[in-house]
């Protein structure tokens, strides 16, 4: 039986041989992979990041692939990101003083916000209806009118009569 | 424009428009960069891309600002955690996405490696390498990294990973009895 070792390359050698097969899945927080990608987590720590890491191919593509990207210069990213990105939040989204409101601060506060707009819209619309009439002459004119055209309507009539009467026609 | 760490971090979390503004177009570049990054072995169209980043823009402004709020500046920069966040996000969003039945040619080829079993493999024993000992040759080896990506992401210098590198193999050819070429 043969005793000579065959003499192998480190990668030859690497490949060669397998973990025990303990697979480190714990979680790692946001803030610890953070940490961890700037070499700022206590040793204790770093140690479970590498164990996870070590075990897990996913996760260690993930790191390496961060790391790549926090390393060099950005694209400018599209126009359309930015924009629908800022319109998620409102200024109604800015919260409020956490004091009691006054009087008028309330009608303002959410829960009361659409007997407000329900309010405006009314006074809106009773603005509209008056400046309309106004507009058009308002009562008085339409008064006048409406006494002259009553005063024309008797004229005829009576003047029909009397027309009626004279040619002696009587029915 | 402002920078991503000038951000005014307590007007970002009370729902300051002003700061959101500033704090999106300081974060897009970043954000966009992951995203793109994490899913392009999904080869997905520009529209959904673009969807799984805004999807990153709804969380950190979901439920008050939550995921904000959990950020701890003591500890890394805000770089680096939006960075770790926006992957996450991005990958959650296509994993709810995906349909029941994919097609193969949509999966990415890392998800469907197998490993090799049919060459009887020594087993390395618990405890003879350390932790990152491991993670450095998985990285060079498994990885094919070179040593100057392996010292960029563990943050250390070239030559001290090519000394860990020179102690780990060591350790394996002395328990294994394993000579070098």
């Amino acid at each position: 039986m043969s005793t000579e070792r065959i003499p192998m390359t480190d990668q030859e050698l690497w490949r060669s041989l397998a973990m025990d097969g303990r697979a480190v899945s714990d979680p790692i927080s946001d803030n610890d992979l953070a940490a961890w990608l700037e070499g700022r987590l206590a040793p204790a720590a770093a140690a479970r990041v590498d164990a996870v890491l070590a075990s897990d191919p996913v996760q260690r593509a993930a790191a390496m692939e961060l790391s790549e990207i926090l390393a060099m210069p950005l694209p400018v990213a599209p126009v359309r990101l930015a924009v629908r990105a800022q319109a998620l939040v409102g200024f109604e989204a800015e919260r409020m003083p956490a004091t009691r409101p006054g009087f008028f601060a309330s009608w303002f506060a959410t829960g009361r916000r659409q007997a407000v707009r329900a309010a405006a819209m009314g006074t809106a619309a009773a603005i509209l209806a008056v400046s309309g009439f106004v507009m058009g002459g308002g009562l008085g004119e339409s008064y006048a009118q409406q006494k002259q055209i009553t005063v024309v309507s008797n004229t005829d009539t009576s003047n029909e009569l009397t027309d009626l009467f004279s040619d002696g026609n009587v029915i | 424009m402002t920078e991503l760490n000038e951000i005014d971090l307590r007007g970002l979390t009370a729902g300051n428009k002003r700061v959101w503004d500033q704090f999106v177009a300081a974060a897009a570049p970043l954000i966009n960069a992951v995203v793109r990054r994490a899913l392009a072995p999904y080869r997905l169209g520009e529209d959904d891309v673009m969807d799984a980043a805004q999807d990153v823009f709804v969380r950190l402004c979901a439920s008050d600002f939550r995921l904000i709020k959990g950020y701890d500046p003591s500890r890394a920069g805000i770089s680096t955690w939006l960075a770790v966040v926006a992957r996450s996000a991005a990958i959650d969003h296509m994993r709810r996405r995906r349909q029941v039945a994919d097609s193969i040619d949509d999966v990415p080829e890392a998800a469907l490696a197998i490993e090799d079993r049919h060459v009887e493999k020594l087993k390395i024993p618990q405890g003879l390498l350390t932790d990152r000992q491991t993670l450095m040759l998985r990285l060079l080896y498994d990885e094919d990294r070179d040593v100057t990506e392996v010292a960029e992401l563990l943050k250390i210098d070239a030559q001290t990973v090519r000394s860990t590198h020179h102690k780990a193999l060591l350790r394996l050819r002395e328990h294994f009895k394993i000579d070098s070429t």
